[in-house]
């Protein structure tokens, strides 16, 4: 990050980084999430959006805020830990896969073909984040009243459940079949499908603390490279050996 | 009533109660299913590792008669081939059932990254059920072929690699210390001959010729090793165990302290070890007992149904640890728990298929005459 004073509001500088990120050729670029838990007030807004982003259905969650108290009475404090997918530079998740339906892709964000995923689960095992769930199906609206009466009802609320989610930049629509990405392996992928068109991934932008800060480490003038060389930054569970691309700040 | 007969009505009902689980599942996806995101792994996937470790034992009981030639179990590999071939195809019908696009299964075959585990484990299962079926085929019709020979010969590196497979399909995993075990592939091969031999136990126990004079020395020896067998497997279990302990790294304790004194501890204590192991220990060591075939058959059910939970508390607990501690709380939603017990659709599934494997193994003995007696 520059030495010159700060200006702007730090999405917009991130929005400027992001711009100048996308002129490089994908495998030049390193994209990497810096979470700073000093500002994290743990609104949950993160995982709100990306809910709303990527139209995801009851029991997938791609980004959840994790809760811990820490100490104990009178010295009592909380810390909020949001989790999205490491993106590991090593990801234990993907040579697992008996069918290379999750890799890493040229910007090197760990992906799902979600036409490809037999829905074996091997993949959920190997992460040692958790990051990784199953989309079974599950419907928010399911014995809710079907018409609509002071509450909106199912006919109402189903235009929600339907709506296609464009991640990966393709169109999946939930009809109720058993279509993917039902059946499927989900995971949270840095909204690829936003970045994709000058946008920063949801949470990021929803983030009210600023505290979810996203760009190209590989870009010294970014914002993110800057964070990542403090010596206050940590990565979960490094001893494993994953490499992870989501940096936290303590 | 004859035993065959309660036995052909349990399978039937067994039969029913599946098809309406296999029905559920079919049309709901995995909906009802216990199993989650967290708990991703439940019972079909213990049960298929249960069944193809009988079927990997049942291959290498086989080779008794058909490799190295023993009088002893001559006429025993047919219907060691029979059983292992109708465990296997119902630990695949098991596995496939818990695929969330049982459609796709093709891809393993025609698109496999063969650096998986999984996919090297799938392939070799499938060769295995193959192998298992042309030497099948081969005892009953040209028994002196020396293809048969040559089939056994390469039958056992296979059979121990997809049994040890399995154990490397857990272990690989080194997020999970629970699994994460170099002998894990080392202990599965003998977890699953000691399943074999259970199984064999019953086949000629209960299925055996009559008036085969050497069936009691037969149901002795077989005894014996499943002695031996059993104390293996529980060495192995107090290696892991107490070295899990001592070395007090949490998420492995958690795991263990789950198997020992968690909610279900009484699988462990008073089905797989009391019910499972210390009985058959105590009972298969008495001659006279060994040699009794209704005994011996008993005995050799509760060694199986042992394994059954032997495995499951291997797939388990692993899982119902976090991966990181406060994820329990994080968020809530269906299928998201740590808590584990398998629902009504997975039971009627997974006993609807044991119901098929013992109808398909009965009607399969019965046309096939494979437990005749066979002077040596």
């Amino acid at each position: 990050m520059s030495d010159a004073p700060q200006k702007q509001d730090v999405l917009v500088q991130m929005q400027v980084d992001l711009k100048r990120a996308l002129e490089k050729p994908k495998d030049q670029r390193r994209w990497v999430m810096v979470l700073d838990l000093r500002k994290c007030v743990g609104c949950h807004a993160c995982t709100i959006s990306c809910v709303a982003e990527n139209k995801l259905p009851p029991g997938v969650v791609y980004r959840p805020v994790l809760e811990e108290e820490i100490g104990t009475y009178p010295n009592v404090t909380q810390r909020f830990m949001p989790r999205p997918c490491m993106q590991c530079d090593n990801p234990p998740c993907t040579p697992v896969c008996p069918v290379n339906a999750t890799y890493k892709n040229d910007d090197g964000v760990v992906v799902v073909d979600y036409d490809q995923c037999i829905g074996c689960r091997y993949c959920i095992t190997a992460c040692p984040y958790g990051a990784r769930t199953f989309d079974f199906g599950a419907t928010y609206t399911r014995g809710t009243p079907e018409v609509a009466g002071l509450i909106v009802g199912q006919q109402t609320a189903d235009d929600y459940e339907r709506a296609p989610s464009y991640e990966y930049g393709a169109e999946h629509a939930r009809t109720g079949d058993e279509e993917s990405p039902i059946g499927n392996v989900r995971k949270c992928h840095f909204c690829l499908h936003r970045l994709d068109v000058g946008m920063l991934p949801a949470c990021t932008t929803t983030c009210i603390g600023r505290a979810t800060l996203f760009g190209d480490a590989n870009d010294p003038d970014s914002v993110v490279a800057g964070l990542i060389a403090s010596p206050n930054v940590m990565r979960l569970k490094e001893d494993l050996g994953t490499e992870p691309r989501v940096y936290y700040l303590v | 009533m004859t035993l065959k007969r309660v036995l052909y009505v349990l399978c039937i009902l067994a039969l029913l109660f599946g098809a309406w689980g296999v029905f559920d599942r079919l049309t709901t996806g995995h909906e009802n299913a216990a199993y989650g995101s967290y708990v991703v792994w439940g019972l079909w996937v213990a049960m298929y590792l249960f069944f193809a470790g009988v079927a990997a034992g049942c291959f290498m009981f086989a080779t008794l008669d058909l490799l190295f030639d023993l009088k002893l179990f001559k006429g025993t590999g047919k219907a060691a081939l029979w059983t292992g071939l109708v465990s296997l195809a119902a630990a695949l019908l098991s596995i496939w059932l818990d695929l969330g696009h049982m459609e796709r299964i093709w891809k393993v075959y025609l698109q496999p990254n063969l650096g998986s585990v999984m996919a090297q484990m799938v392939w070799g299962y499938t060769l295995f059920g193959l192998l298992l079926l042309v030497s099948l085929f081969l005892a009953i019709r040209k028994p002196t072929s020396k293809i048969l020979k040559v089939l056994m010969i390469v039958g056992v590196p296979l059979s121990l690699f997809v049994s040890g497979a399995v154990g490397a399909l857990l272990g690989v995993n080194a997020g999970r210390l629970f699994w994460h075990v170099g002998l894990l592939p080392v202990q599965f091969p003998i977890f699953s001959l000691a399943s074999g031999f259970a199984a064999m136990l019953v086949v000629i126990g209960w299925f055996g010729a009559k008036d085969d004079a050497r069936r009691p020395q037969q149901l002795w020896v077989i005894a014996l090793v499943t002695i031996g067998l059993q104390v293996a497997k529980l060495y192995f279990l107090w290696a892991d165990f107490s070295q899990s302990v001592y070395g007090n790294v949490p998420h492995n304790v958690e795991a263990v302290n789950q198997v020992l004194y968690g909610p279900y501890w009484w699988a462990f204590w008073i089905v797989q070890i009391f019910l499972g192991s210390i009985i058959p220990i105590v009972v298969l060591s008495r001659r006279k007992w060994a040699e009794n075939p209704k005994i011996a058959s008993a005995i050799g059910v509760l060694v199986l149904i042992g394994f059954v939970v032997a495995r499951a508390n291997i797939v388990f607990p692993a899982l119902t640890v976090p991966e990181l501690d406060a994820l329990t709380t994080a968020f809530s939603g269906p299928h998201l728990s740590f808590d584990y017990f398998p629902s009504l659709m997975e039971w009627a599934v997974t006993i609807g298929i044991v119901g098929l494997a013992v109808l398909a193994f009965m009607i399969g003995t019965d046309r096939l005459k494979l437990t005749r007696a066979e002077v040596a």
